[in-house]
């Protein structure tokens, strides 16, 4: 499966955590914000990981696709962990080379960083994995619509992240093409130095940018020709229905909190 | 009713007016308009096209009929609805329209939140969009694809996407604008075949913009543009006929067509022919 087309996107298998109501999960990857952050120590990152690995195995989609959501931040969860690693100057010194030393609490802090950075990402995948786009903007209107009281208009909010989501591997279609075009002409980007790089990839945005704009005018026509219009009444073809088995769900995490901050 | 009443109620159907345009122009400077005094009507039932070439304000002038560009001047009356800010709903439920790119009118994560979204804006009953939703997906052949997302489908199947979600909707009037011009041949075949069952119906009147030939040969009336202007109005076989139009349409006659006038001009005593097939026919019946 092209690494693109998982940006977003739900991969059906039938199993509990695809018939929960989107609503529940959205709760619970909110908690588990929480739990990443009250994991403080090896056990309790150890219980975390057990948490994490069992519900996405229970989902029936394989790990591979969680590890996938994760790759494309490899480098960033890298330079993280160097940071800290060099940082960080409490606990026994186990590297000394000149004036650089390593710390035991830098290697730990570091590891902490990297640790919460994946789970957070491969288990977030595990929304957009087992709920399809209408159902996660259903489910955000839902939990969105206490603040319309505020002058905050679900509605808006969801529709724009639905589309932004939708367009993410069109507008990427479109820089392969532009870089392909480039390329053609002898501006490869990845055979430039780096900072001819920079320049590149400047003149890249203009015309994603344009072609972008573009897309979205299109898009607004298409939406206005089927008699869209914002803040009119619709009616939902998928209804939410909130479940035993979405209460338990949502349980689960509060006592994952718990337990994490406990050990 | 008897028959007679019924035909008659048909006929009566079938010439009624369902697009009526009267000096319409519209420009984004009035410096520089785009279309200039365009006055037509088109009946219930007919198959219309139009033509001319790059730039002359075709695609302007669809949008036009439904408020996705407001006009400059003149008056728009579509169904019997004046076009005005309190019937751009109405008007915009009885037209439908299907664009040109099938990857930029796709509105839903899936197909059938695509085929949904217009449903969803009607405000039906679950019922209702569960029936329509099946019953237009069959029809055109992609109740498989349901749960599919875009980037999963060819330009035809995103195309058929894009036609049921705008018959779903069961419009009266249906605007092609090129809808055929980013498909391969296969996938334009299909999609002239749903149209040639759509004219079959009777209950759709259809506006096409094409530069295509052979789908122009398929319509029953031809509307060219040029310079913002209405030129002609005119029968396929007129357009075809008349080499002067051809060229201010930067058209080309189609492929049979200029086929039998070279057999003619050789002796060959041949009808000029409707379709390729029907050329093969007469030669080697």
């Amino acid at each position: 499966m092209n690494d693109k087309l998982l940006l977003g996107r739900s991969i059906e298998t039938g199993s509990w955590v695809h018939k929960l109501d989107a609503r529940a999960k959205i709760t619970g990857m909110l908690l588990y914000v929480a739990v990443i952050l009250l994991s403080r120590s090896w056990m309790a990152m150890a219980l975390l990981a057990l948490f994490s690995i069992a519900v996405m195995i229970s989902t029936r989609i394989p790990l591979k696709y969680f590890l996938k959501a994760a790759k494309p931040l490899r480098y960033l969860m890298l330079f993280i962990f160097i940071v800290q690693l060099l940082s960080v100057k409490e606990g026994s010194v186990w590297l000394s080379i000149g004036s650089l030393s390593l710390h035991d609490g830098g290697l730990r802090l570091g590891s902490f960083a990297v640790i919460r950075m994946l789970f957070l990402i491969t288990f977030t995948a595990l929304l957009t994995f087992t709920t399809t786009p209408g159902k996660l903007n259903q489910g955000l209107e839902g939990i969105l619509s206490p603040f319309k009281k505020l002058g905050l208009s679900p509605d808006r909010i969801t529709l724009m992240l639905s589309i932004a989501l939708r367009f993410i591997p069109t507008i990427l279609d479109e820089a392969q093409i532009i870089m392909k075009a480039q390329a053609s002409r002898g501006a490869d980007l990845n055979e430039l130095p780096l900072k001819e790089k920079g320049r590149m990839l400047v003149s890249l945005l203009v015309p994603i940018i344009t072609s972008a704009f573009r897309r979205a005018q299109d898009l607004v026509y298409s939406m206005e020709a089927r008699g869209f219009r914002m803040d009119a009444p619709r009616s939902q073809y998928h209804r939410l229905r909130w479940g035993a088995a979405d209460t338990v769900f949502v349980i689960m995490f509060v006592v994952m909190g718990v337990a994490v901050s406990l050990v | 009713m008897n028959e007679t009443s019924k035909d008659q109620d048909k006929e009566a159907g079938e010439n009624q007016t369902v697009i009526s345009l009267e000096g319409v122009s519209f420009g984004y400077s009035p410096e520089h308009p785009i279309l200039q005094n365009i006055t037509l009507t088109i009946p219930q039932g007919q198959w219309v096209c139009l033509v001319g070439p790059n730039g002359c304000g075709k695609s302007t002038l669809v949008k036009l009929l439904n408020a996705l560009l407001p006009k400059s001047a003149g008056e728009i009356v579509v169904c019997g609805q004046k076009l005005e800010e309190e019937t751009i709903g109405y008007i915009r439920q009885s037209i439908g329209m299907v664009f040109q790119n099938p990857d930029n009118q796709f509105i839903g994560a899936t197909v059938e939140e695509d085929i949904l979204f217009g449903l969803e804006g009607l405000c039906l009953s679950h019922a209702e969009m569960e029936s329509r939703l099946h019953s237009y997906t069959q029809r055109l052949g992609i109740d498989h694809l349901l749960a599919k997302h875009p980037g999963e489908l060819s330009g035809g199947q995103k195309q058929r996407v894009a036609i049921a979600s705008i018959l779903a909707m069961e419009p009266g009037i249906v605007i092609f604008d090129e809808a055929s011009s980013m498909l391969d041949e296969g996938s334009r075949d299909e999609l002239m075949g749903i149209l040639h069952d759509m004219r079959a119906e009777g209950k759709y009147t259809i506006l096409m913009i094409t530069h295509d030939a052979d789908e122009i040969l398929a319509t029953d009336r031809v509307l060219a543009l040029q310079g913002g202007g209405l030129v002609a109005d005119v029968t396929p076989a007129e357009l075809f006929l008349n080499a002067e139009l051809l060229e201010r349409c930067h058209l080309q006659e189609p492929y049979a067509w200029g086929l039998a006038h070279e057999l003619q001009k050789r002796g060959i005593q041949i009808d000029v022919p409707a379709s390729e097939k029907e050329l093969i026919d007469t030669l080697w019946p």
